[in-house]
């Protein structure tokens, strides 16, 4: 009996061309006669433009064209996934810092460049508007043109909208005890090591459009849309990112490249700056203020919590993360009574977009936070408080959505064990513990071509994209297992909409779950598809014959695959194609449009000792605990927790943009961005995975990606909290945040 | 942004008329880990950029001589650091010059060129300046470089501002000088940054006791230049020296530093941490006297 | 000074053991050489400033930062990128480490990080863990936590040693 693929950790596929260099990314993408790119964008944040003087920059040896919103059709073509608010060019103002008034093309990068630098823009500075305060000030300019705006109570206010959720009855029910408090969460970016690079080349169909994008056929519509062209005329390529974590699912300048390509007849390329990539996308930032009512004895009697999220100038996707973390911001605990009111509030700053955990580490730090701090006012363990409250698996805890689908209690416990939890600790030293729960997909439309050739290898068509989570290592195994074929000899295809199939998006933990299941489904396909071969191939009833991975089962004896398309073919040869699709239809009346598929949980334990002198942190250990389902290659589920979670030690500790008065970000790019380096990472790390087969993805498998960014952060703030006894309720926990509490409680005596 | 002139003189005589010739609009090039940055951020549009590496007069050569040690200005940091007798000799200035970026970083950049470019926060300056050094500058005839066409600056002598220095537009630093220090002598480096990998420092200091029980302390990232200040009592010098005396004797000594708020940190916390590193570093000079005194 | 015209140098180079008579322009990088020039599009941009480590290659035997070295002070130099380290195509043994531990995921690091390691493993053959964080903290890393990288590091370490004995 062969040993199964799933659950064994095999190496990554594509990792080969990763470690010779020879991976192709889009910005490794050279194309004849191409053309090359440069925005020109104001050092300020808002401004009125009076005008724009190419004249010199067109002077430049190399320059080919300049164009501003002026050069482009009227009305200036717009395009957002959600709504299309965001021009192609900055008209009449510039809404963030980073927003293009302008775009040379020339022939070598260092023409473009030297052709930007020639062009001279007439602004006027504007005061921005860069914080809830000053957005929700009734005084305040709109950040966005209600004419752009849905009609609605808050078409003419910054806020983009509001959700309310809950049920029970927060104001009428009684609470022993009832404590509130206010959070925050700062504005961070994804800093992916890959830039953006956008390419776009006209083709004898219409347009290619080369991105790294996460998703291609998002990006396909936009473009179709703007340059009003059909969707079989218009193909993306999507290289596998290097590293995107949200920022790159929707579109940026792919449209504005697209119709200059178009315009000119050339290839033309876009290579963004580290700076000018921190520019483009950030995560929402959040003030969350939770109050929340409890007994004595801990059980929570209600969560009342109302989170204001700082969006950008444009809504880009930023109205879903509010709405999606906001929805299930209570936790996975059973809380009889919940409000939850959650807005998303324009600024004039870089669009907030998807970044790994959708809203749902904004949200966890709050609550996560306030627990321990109803825990310590009752001196109860912070364990205990959180057990007494987690709901048992099958048990409703949201009364329209999903029961909880795993065992919960078990990956506190399991992470409480791995941190040490309750056994001696050190001087200046303390450990945190947090829960973090984000919902997983709500719709969803993966389709799978599987292609199972002469010799028995297969390809394997996908639009997932890779982009370091291993979907392809996943994927590969699937099939592995259920056609018996080899992992070397499949190979999986994405990032072509002119090749492979619709799939939806990559976002939300999900391409193991719903990919997965669509992939499977066209391995089922296949496996019909040879059975019927087979009866007709050897004169036997279908219903005699039983299929397994790698072989046919007649009465009278097994074929191989192999076997069974050589005689079934023959001469004049051929190929089994396999079709599957997984979908999850929109439900209407759903605050979500959907149920979540699967709820992502994971606990988080952490040591840290903390220098009270200076307010330097070290982290000893931090483990992550995930309800994962099944772990389809264990060693790509660790490093999705190992990633996630330091990603989140980031936002924890150094992260932050910082601004000055007028909203101008004075730490754009790697210097004074800090993220962790070798020498900030925990001493130990450890990452466990919960399998109970009990998700709805292949095998029992759930969505991983994104639990270890989910609850780090208050893990890390209920650590440091039991190292210097102060409790810090805004992020980063900085050496100097962290020195300025000690230093203020040590004056109030 | 505009297109500069790439040139590679092979003498210093050579080097020097060139940047007579371009004056201020020509920009020496050494390691480039400062220079390029600035040149690919648009904060600097030189005429002509002057790789120095070939020339024959500028040394990559580290030099002991009657109680001076000499550097020349092609001498990188990685190999500066990992030099047996610079480690025994200037431990602060290794210390400093270990965490100068990443490795990659300290394989190009040059101790002269963190020297000239003149940011308060320079690491190896602190150090530097409490080990006496000075810097020889090469000009072209008259400008008072004597026969030699060098002169020699202090280092305390040096700075003017932030990246900016005495040198002038037509004058290159071509080695550094620094005395060896009579024993017993301690000396230490210390710094705060933003997170434990590379980093800019937040604050920076030196700090050096010598044998007559003069202590040195230069401040960096603390003001517009690295501050030199020195306590003669000889009481910082006392490893059993009551806790608050010191605090007050460090604490008059940090009073001459202004430093401010910044994207890497608040004027307080930065105030805070001049008196918290100060104390640790004078903890280990003491430490380091010690150890010579016997 | 010879070889120069108003913005063009021409320089003669040993990359990954093959030489090369280039004309490069005075602003052009080492990085921009390489990946434009030479189409050895291993080595990656990000930050521009030597503050990331992508574009790490080793420059005379040093592991440099190749974005903020002008092509022309490579002249007469010898330069091994990523592309320089396979055997006929095939991963060695360090590469296989990174491999084998799971120290790539996006990769877009990874070439840097592998040079960055090449080197230090060449000057410190059994390195301790703080001494390849150290030698490693030139490289930035978003996806993986490095975790594994050192691991990968550590391993390929011990396998040389194996080999030695």
């Amino acid at each position: 009996m062969k040993e199964p693929i799933i659950g064994r950790s095999i190496n990554r596929v594509g990792g080969l061309p990763r470690v010779l260099g020879t991976q192709v990314y889009v910005a490794d993408v050279k194309l004849p006669n191409m053309l090359h790119a440069k925005l020109v964008h104001l050092d300020c944040t808002h401004a009125r433009i009076r005008g724009i003087d190419v004249s010199e920059a067109l002077k430049v040896e190399g320059v080919r064209a300049v164009l501003t919103a002026e050069d482009l059709p009227k009305p200036v073509p717009r395009f957002g996934p959600a709504y299309q608010d965001r021009p192609l060019l900055a008209v009449g103002t510039t809404q963030f810092q980073g927003e293009p008034v302008a775009i040379v093309a020339a022939e070598s990068e260092h023409a473009a460049a030297v052709g930007a630098s020639r062009v001279k823009v007439d602004y006027e500075e504007l005061p921005a508007i860069c914080s809830v305060a000053q957005a929700l000030d009734p005084a305040a300019e709109l950040v966005q043109d209600p004419e752009l705006r849905a009609d609605g109570p808050f078409k003419n206010t910054n806020v983009m909208d509001e959700w309310i959720f809950g049920w029970g009855d927060v104001d009428s029910c009684r609470a022993e005890e009832v404590i509130e408090e206010n959070y925050v969460f700062p504005i961070v970016t994804q800093f992916a090591i890959e830039p953006f690079t956008f390419l776009a080349e006209p083709t004898m169909d219409g347009i290619t459009v080369y991105s790294a994008i996460q998703i291609p056929y998002g990006l396909q519509r936009t473009i179709a849309a703007v340059l009003n062209l059909p969707l079989s005329r218009v193909r993306i390529i999507a290289p596998d990112p290097g590293g995107a974590f949200g920022g790159k699912q929707h579109p940026k300048f792919e449209p504005l490249l697209a119709y200059i390509a178009l315009h000119l007849g050339r290839p033309l390329r876009l290579e963004l700056t580290l700076e000018e990539s921190f520019q483009a996308v950030r995560r929402a930032s959040a003030e969350v203020r939770v109050r929340s009512g409890f007994r004595s004895d801990g059980t929570l009697v209600f969560q009342d919590i109302e989170s204001n999220y700082l969006i950008g100038a444009y809504a880009d996707i930023a109205g879903r993360v509010v709405s999606k973390a906001s929805y299930v911001a209570a936790g996975p605990y059973r809380v009889p009574n919940v409000r939850i009111v959650a807005r998303a509030i324009f600024s004039h700053t870089t669009p907030s977009t998807a970044f790994r955990g959708f809203g749902a580490p904004q949200e966890n730090w709050a609550v996560e936070s306030q627990l321990d701090a109803i825990a310590l006012k009752l001196g109860m363990d912070r364990i205990a408080i959180r057990l007494k409250n987690l709901p048992k698996k099958g048990e409703v805890f949201m009364p329209e959505d999903p029961p909880a689908d795993g065992d919960w209690a078990e990956a506190l416990r399991r992470a409480a064990e791995a941190v040490g939890w309750g056994t001696p600790l050190p001087k200046g030293r303390g450990r945190g513990i947090a829960m973090g729960l984000k919902a997983g997909p709500t719709t969803a439309a993966s389709y799978s071509i599987v292609r199972l050739h002469l010799d028995g290898s297969v390809t394997v068509y996908s639009g997932t994209s890779d982009m370091g989570q291993g979907a392809r290592t996943v994927f590969t195994q699937i099939i592995s297992e259920e056609l018996g074929i080899p992992a070397d000899r499949i190979v999986v295809t994405m990032g072509d909409t002119g090749a492979v199939p619709f799939d939806l998006q990559t976002s939300a933990s999900r391409s193991t779950v719903v990919m997965g299941s669509a992939i499977v489904k066209a391995c089922d396909d296949i496996k019909r598809q040879l059975k019927d071969l087979a009866a007709e191939c050897y004169g036997v009833r279908a219903e005699a014959i039983q299929v397994s991975p790698g072989a046919v089962h007649l009465p009278e004896g097994d074929r191989s695959f192999l076997e069974l398309l050589k005689d079934r073919f023959g001469r004049v040869k051929g190929e089994v194609i396999g079709v599957g699709s997984a979908r999850y239809e929109y439900l209407k009346g759903h605050p979500l449009g959907g149920q979540p598929a699967f709820y992502e949980v994971v606990a988080v334990g952490a040591e840290v000792e903390v220098d009270r002198e200076t307010g330097e942190t070290g982290v000893h250990k931090l483990v992550v605990v995930g309800d994962v389902g099944k772990a389809i290659n264990p060693q790509h589920v660790s490093m999705q927790d190992e990633g996630a979670a330091i990603q989140a030690l980031g936002h924890s500790l150094m992260e932050h943009y910082v601004m000055d008065s007028s909203g101008r970000v004075l730490n754009l790019g790697a210097l004074d961005y800090r993220i962790p380096t070798t020498k900030d990472v925990p001493e130990r790390f450890v990452s466990i995975h919960i399998e109970n087969a009990d998700g709805p993805g292949p095998y029992g498998a759930k969505g991983v990606a994104e639990g270890g960014i989910l609850a780090t952060a208050p893990a890390i703030g209920g650590a440091v909290e039991e190292a210097i006894g102060v409790r810090i309720r805004d992020l980063p926990l900085t050496p100097e945040r962290i020195w300025s509490a000690l230093n203020t409680r040590k004056e109030r005596g | 942004m505009r297109n500069y002139k790439y040139l590679r003189p092979e003498t210093l005589d050579e080097a020097l008329s060139i940047m007579e010739q371009f004056g201020a609009q020509a920009r020496p090039l050494l390691g480039g880990t400062d220079l390029m940055v600035r040149i690919q951020k648009g904060q600097a549009e030189p005429a002509a950029v002057v790789d120095l590496k070939r020339v024959r007069d500028i040394e990559a050569r580290i030099d002991f001589e009657e109680g001076m040690t000499q550097i020349g200005a092609r001498v990188v940091l990685s190999d500066l650091v990992r030099h047996d007798r610079i480690r025994t000799t200037y431990p602060a200035l290794v210390e400093a010059a270990s965490i100068v970026g990443s490795i990659q970083i300290r394989n190009r950049a040059t101790l002269v060129g963190n020297i000239c470019n003149a940011s308060p926060a320079a690491d190896t300056v602190p150090p530097l300046m409490i080990y006496g050094a000075s810097v020889v500058v090469a000009g072209s005839s008259g400008g008072g470089h004597g026969e030699a066409g060098q002169r020699r600056v202090p280092l305390r002598d040096f700075f003017l501002g932030p990246g900016k220095t005495v040198c002038g537009p037509s004058e290159l630093v071509v080695a550094v000088h620094i005395p060896v220090p009579q024993p017993p002598f301690g000396s230490a480096f210390g710094r705060l940054t933003r997170r434990r990998g590379v980093d800019l420092a937040t604050i920076n200091m030196a700090c050096s006791i010598d044998a007559d029980g003069l202590t040195t302390f230069v401040f960096g990232a603390a003001g517009p230049t690295p501050i030199l200040v020195g306590d003669e009592s000889g009481e910082l010098a006392d490893a059993d020296l009551p806790q608050s005396r010191q605090d007050g004797l460090l604490q008059s000594l940090i009073e001459k530093t202004s430093p401010i708020s910044d994207v890497r940190s608040g004027r307080e916390y930065r105030q805070a941490m001049l008196l918290t590193i100060a104390r640790r570093v004078l903890r280990q000079a003491q430490a380091r006297r010690q150890v010579q005194a016997g | 000074m010879k070889n120069m015209t108003e913005n063009t140098i021409k320089i003669t180079v040993t990359v990954n053991g093959q030489p090369h008579r280039l004309e490069v322009d005075a602003h052009e990088t080492l990085l921009e050489m390489i990946r434009n020039r030479l189409d050895l599009t291993g080595t990656k941009k990000c930050c521009g400033e030597g503050e990331c480590g992508a574009c790490t290659v080793i420059l005379d035997g040093r592991a440099v930062n190749s974005c903020i070295i002008l092509a022309a002070e490579a002249d007469g130099g010898e330069v091994l990128t990523i592309e320089g380290l396979a055997e006929e195509g095939k991963p060695g043994a360090l590469q296989q480490a990174f491999l084998d531990k799971g120290a790539v995921q996006c990769g877009f690091c990874t070439p840097g990080m592998i040079m960055a390691a090449h080197y230090l493993l060449e000057n410190n053959p059994h390195p301790t863990e703080e001494e390849i964080r150290e030698g490693l903290s030139g490289n930035l890393c978003r996806c993986t936590g490095y975790g594994k990288i050192v691991e990968a590091v550590q391993a390929a370490a011990a396998a040389a040693g194996e080999a030695e004995k």
